[in-house]
């Protein structure tokens, strides 16, 4: 029971796998969850965070898996358009702050189509 | 061998799981939030011990129960704490926990990367604008919750939506674990060695094994040997006589892996940074012509602390 792995690490069971799985998904579907029930604008964005985060650690166990660094290197990319959206969400939520001056996303009903 | 585990109990923990989420969002006035968090994290963790008692002899590490849990149970606080900083901070726990899941998949360096970048940039830049973006409390005003925080959209309707889904993702995944093909018993972890013959030769000399005017003719990671010169003479010294260090690192390997795969995504990423850039310049450069209702609303608010003075709405307007 070590925490830090030399050389290459040993194959992983399925059924190891599946753990990492239901704690991926369970952490998708709270994401989700908070997205749609909550109505703060940057509670929202945060959701999305947790729904990369989940996204991030099924492609870990898949890679992990199937030992090769493919779902690794996917992660990176993940950060990458986690950190782009974070710039242009938190921009505009400035934005639309400055205008109604409340973050609740329902202010912004009437630009539904 | 079939599913994982059966499915009803699958099904059972997502309807008990969504019940106690739809306790613990909030509902304004007092709801019983603690008492449903506190279920939901009960259940999160007897739903992996339900997978522990089927798989006892396969199980995954213990931290990976502490992480899981810790996780889980933030991320339930994320979306049901009404105060915004709150579940900002939360939301680190979680980003740390998921960090120490990378760290049991042996993936160390996107770990620390992810902790760095999460809880390190992005949640900092959005503890600014939650600073930025919210009402200044009155005098007279110690709870400055807005409505919108402390009162969920349609709980139940979600909750039922949301646990519909991880029913049935749950199912497809422990159904489909079994059938995976099997991973490669074992990889070759040293191939990579032989395009590092800068580190080979700085962990042999510092392991006093190439001596001084020797140099690496040949890194041959397939037969196991590193070949070496001096002048005319040519020895070879064998995998067992190489240094413990000497093996290629998560963060080399993903190095390679990133490099030599996948060039065509960096400069995709790089692009998206700078669109985002961009976007981001572009948008808050913009000049915002305030809402006459939310003119109206601070002026009231401007009157109600300066004592009632009325015609303060037009450089409000203009100062924005």
């Amino acid at each position: 029971m070590t925490l830090a792995q030399t050389g290459a690490p040993a194959p992983m069971a399925p059924s190891t796998l599946g753990h990492y799985l239901l704690v991926s998904a369970l952490l998708l579907v709270i994401g989700l969850i908070g997205f749609v029930t909550r109505r703060n604008l940057i509670i929202m964005f945060l959701c999305t965070e947790l729904m990369f985060q989940a996204a991030g650690l099924a492609a870990v166990a898949f890679g992990r898996y199937h030992l090769n660094l493919t779902g690794q290197t996917l992660v990176i990319f993940i950060l990458t358009v986690a950190a782009a959206e974070a710039a242009m969400a938190l921009a505009l939520v400035v934005l639309l702050f400055r205008r109604k001056e409340s973050l609740n996303a329902e202010e912004w009903q009437d630009l539904k189509g | 061998m079939g599913e994982l585990i059966h499915p009803f109990i699958v099904y059972g923990f997502c309807v008990l799981g969504g019940a106690a989420l739809c306790l613990a969002l909030p509902r304004g006035g007092r709801s019983p939030q603690v008492l449903g968090a506190l279920a939901g994290a009960l259940i999160a963790g007897l739903a992996l011990l339900a997978l522990a008692v089927k798989f006892a002899p396969v199980l995954p590490n213990v931290y990976f129960y502490i992480f899981s849990l810790i996780g889980v149970g933030a991320a339930l606080r994320v979306i049901t704490h009404p105060r915004p900083v709150y579940a900002a901070l939360y939301f680190i726990l979680t980003v740390i926990s998921t960090g120490g899941l990378f760290v049991l998949l042996s993936a160390e360096f996107m770990a620390f990367a992810l902790i760095i970048v999460y809880a390190g940039a992005i949640l900092i830049t959005y503890l600014f604008v939650i600073m930025l973006a919210t009402q200044a409390p009155q005098e007279d005003q110690t709870e400055v919750l807005a409505s919108y925080d402390t009162r969920a959209r349609e709980p139940v309707a979600a909750s039922v939506v949301g646990f519909l889904l991880l029913a049935v993702l749950t199912t497809l995944f422990f159904r489909g674990v079994d059938r995976l093909p099997m991973p490669p018993s074992r990889v070759d972890d040293q191939a990579l060695l032989a395009d590092m013959p800068r580190k080979v030769e700085n962990s042999l000399r510092s392991a006093g094994l190439l001596r001084e005017g020797e140099a690496i003719r040949e890194i041959d990671t397939g037969a196991g040997v590193v070949r070496v010169a001096a002048g005319g003479a040519v020895r070879d010294i064998p995998r067992s006589d190489w240094p413990e260090g000497m093996g290629v690192s998560n963060v080399e390997a993903l190095g390679f892996n990133l490099l030599r795969e996948h060039p065509g995504s960096i400069e995709i990423a790089g692009v998206i940074l700078l669109m985002a850039m961009l976007g981001a310049v572009v948008l808050s450069r913009k000049q915002v012509e305030m809402d006459e209702e939310a003119k109206r609303r601070q002026a009231q608010k401007l009157g109600q602390t300066t004592g009632g003075i009325s015609d303060v709405t037009g450089p409000i307007g203009g100062e924005s």
